[in-house]
């Protein structure tokens, strides 16, 4: 009982009205269904958004409004039983990658999303969170990084980098500063990158280089990533949250730049403020926007002539269409490449790789994650591109993904990858340094 | 439970494919998951990096650092990649029969 009503509690402690407004004011216009890309892939009522937000909707009433106490069968009030709980936890966690296309979509507003984040809020506080996603939060939790990397591998990776930066730029002074006070910019990384595909960190070491930018990333803090966000434990969430602002804090550093990670952009940029409930005494900036103004300010130079292959991009959710980083992407590869196409839709409305809210850590829908992943490998396909770029690592996994099982036979790449093999330095790096001074 | 049949063995997973049990683990496991994955045949690269990979695993409790990998197999990371197209996560870890990592993989 008293886990129950840990999860009741829940949802009835946000400060604000938005819950409530939001869970009344569905019209079941059905407008959401065409978005999504559970109901697209699989043609079943149960995935409509809108019905998602109804079982929110009807357990809330059960609880929190008069009517839904006394009367829950006039208003179709749910308790929280076994079977409640079982489907929610399908529909929320497991049907849902918190894309937030539906939102975009509603002819009235709804921030279905939302919705579905005090859904699963409400299951966390219960501890419904499934293993695989909750284990990625506690990673980050306990060792400081979702994927419990120890420190001293972390640095002798970052020390193997840093030897392979200088071989690549024929620079013994090239580096990767570690734990460096005051600087400019404050790096982040995603784990994964460190620990299997570190080939992100080089390519970003290199424009950090070309631009000769005052720049640290931290042993003890560089995961860019909130799982806590994904499973929706707010207090977990505020811990991760906290520990990035308080790194940025202790170096003292200018500017916290967000690796390639649309949720880790969206959960410390946009949602960590609210968490902590403070604002920033620093500046976030993702890494893409960053990029686009060295390219803008002169500070990296590009050849697109050396990209010829036909490159096509996928917008991460968290970032373009929640965060409105749209255009910087679009600016940067038409610097970078020389066939530029865009898949059909993008930007704001594109459809979702099929691993967004938590998807990849959550191997219990696998093969619901792979079915709505058919949707973007159309869209790749149609464009006859043979590299696609994706400023995001949780969607790089996925679409490594969807390459093998759809056959698609193409490349995917981050930004930074795919800015670094255009990269030219016609200007010596002390120019630009002098430059800088000056 | 899933299973996934290759050459008419039935092997237990989770649902991303990763052994169940990764005690059961042996050489021609190795050789059929791999078959799975598309690698016909396992050859010596293959077999030193999943070796390594096991190893760390059965001493650490984890997979082992990609630059542990290439130190100790002398192979260059873009080798690494085009061994296990999958990635050093959800290709060579799970021919190793390691349990699927936490995070982005």
């Amino acid at each position: 009982m008293e886990k129950i009503d840990k999860g009741i509690q829940a949802i009835a402690i946000i400060k604000d009205s938005k819950l409530f407004t939001h869970l009344n004011a569905c019209v079941h216009c059905g407008l959401c269904a065409e978005s999504c890309l559970y109901y697209r892939a699989y043609k079943e009522a149960k995935y409509i958004p809108a019905r998602k937000v109804d079982m929110v909707a009807s357990v809330y009433r059960r609880y929190h409004t008069f009517l839904g106490k006394r009367f829950p069968w006039l208003t179709n009030a749910r308790k929280l039983n076994e079977e409640c709980i079982d489907e929610l936890i399908d529909m929320l966690y497991g049907s849902c990658t918190m894309c937030g296309r539906c939102n975009a979509h509603c002819s009235i507003g709804v921030d279905i999303e939302y919705v579905v984040r005090a859904g699963r809020m409400m299951l966390a506080y219960m501890g419904y969170v499934p293993g695989s996603l909750q284990s990625t939060v506690d990673a980050a939790l306990n060792t400081g990084n979702n994927m419990a990397i120890p420190t001293d591998e972390f640095v002798d990776t970052l020390e193997w980098l840093e030897e392979d930066l200088q071989m690549e730029v024929e620079d013994d002074e090239a580096n990767i500063p570690l734990d460096k006070k005051n600087c400019n910019i404050l790096y982040t990384l995603n784990p994964r990158e460190p620990k299997f595909f570190p080939l992100s960190i080089s390519a970003m070491a290199k424009v950090f280089y070309a631009a000769g930018e005052s720049y640290t990333i931290s042993s003890q803090m560089y995961d860019v990533t909130n799982y806590g966000y994904f499973s929706s434990h707010e207090e977990e969430a505020t811990v991760i949250g906290q520990k990035l602002h308080d790194e940025m804090l202790s170096l003292n550093a200018g500017t916290c730049v967000l690796a390639e990670c649309g949720h880790g952009s969206r959960a410390f940029r946009w949602e960590t403020p609210n968490y902590l409930e403070k604002q920033f005494p620093f500046k976030v900036l993702t890494s893409v926007e960053l990029i686009a103004q060295y390219i803008r300010l002169g500070k990296i130079k590009t050849d697109p002539s050396l990209i010829t292959e036909r490159v096509t991009l996928h917008d991460p959710c968290n970032l373009a269409r929640s965060g409105g980083v749209i255009n910087e992407q679009r600016y940067i590869l038409e610097n970078t490449v020389s066939d530029f196409v865009e898949m059909m839709p993008n930007g704001a409305d594109n459809f979702c790789c099929g691993g967004g809210g938590g998807q990849m850590a959550m191997g219990e829908y696998n093969d619901r994650r792979i079915r709505i992943g058919s949707i973007k490998a159309e869209q790749i396909k149609n464009t006859g591109a043979s590299i696609v770029v994706t400023p995001c690592h949780n969607c790089v996994d996925q679409l490594m993904q969807i390459n093998a099982t759809y056959k698609l036979n193409v490349q995917i790449k981050t930004l930074a990858e795919i800015i670094a093999d255009a990269l030219v330095f016609d200007v010596k790096h002390e120019e630009v340094i002098n430059k800088e001074t000056n | 439970m899933a299973t996934i049949e290759i050459e008419d063995k039935v092997l237990e997973v989770d649902g991303e494919g990763f052994l169940t049990d990764p005690h059961i683990w042996d050489e021609e496991i190795a050789r059929l998951i791999a078959k799975y994955d598309g690698i016909e045949e396992m050859n010596d690269e293959h077999w030193a990096v999943v070796n390594i990979i096991r190893r760390n695993w059965e001493e650490k409790g984890m997979a082992p650092m990609v630059r542990v990998i290439c130190r100790e197999t002398g192979l260059r990371l873009k080798q690494i990649y085009q061994l296990f197209p999958l990635g050093p996560a959800r290709g060579a870890c799970r021919v190793a029969g390691l349990p699927k990592p936490d995070g982005c993989v």
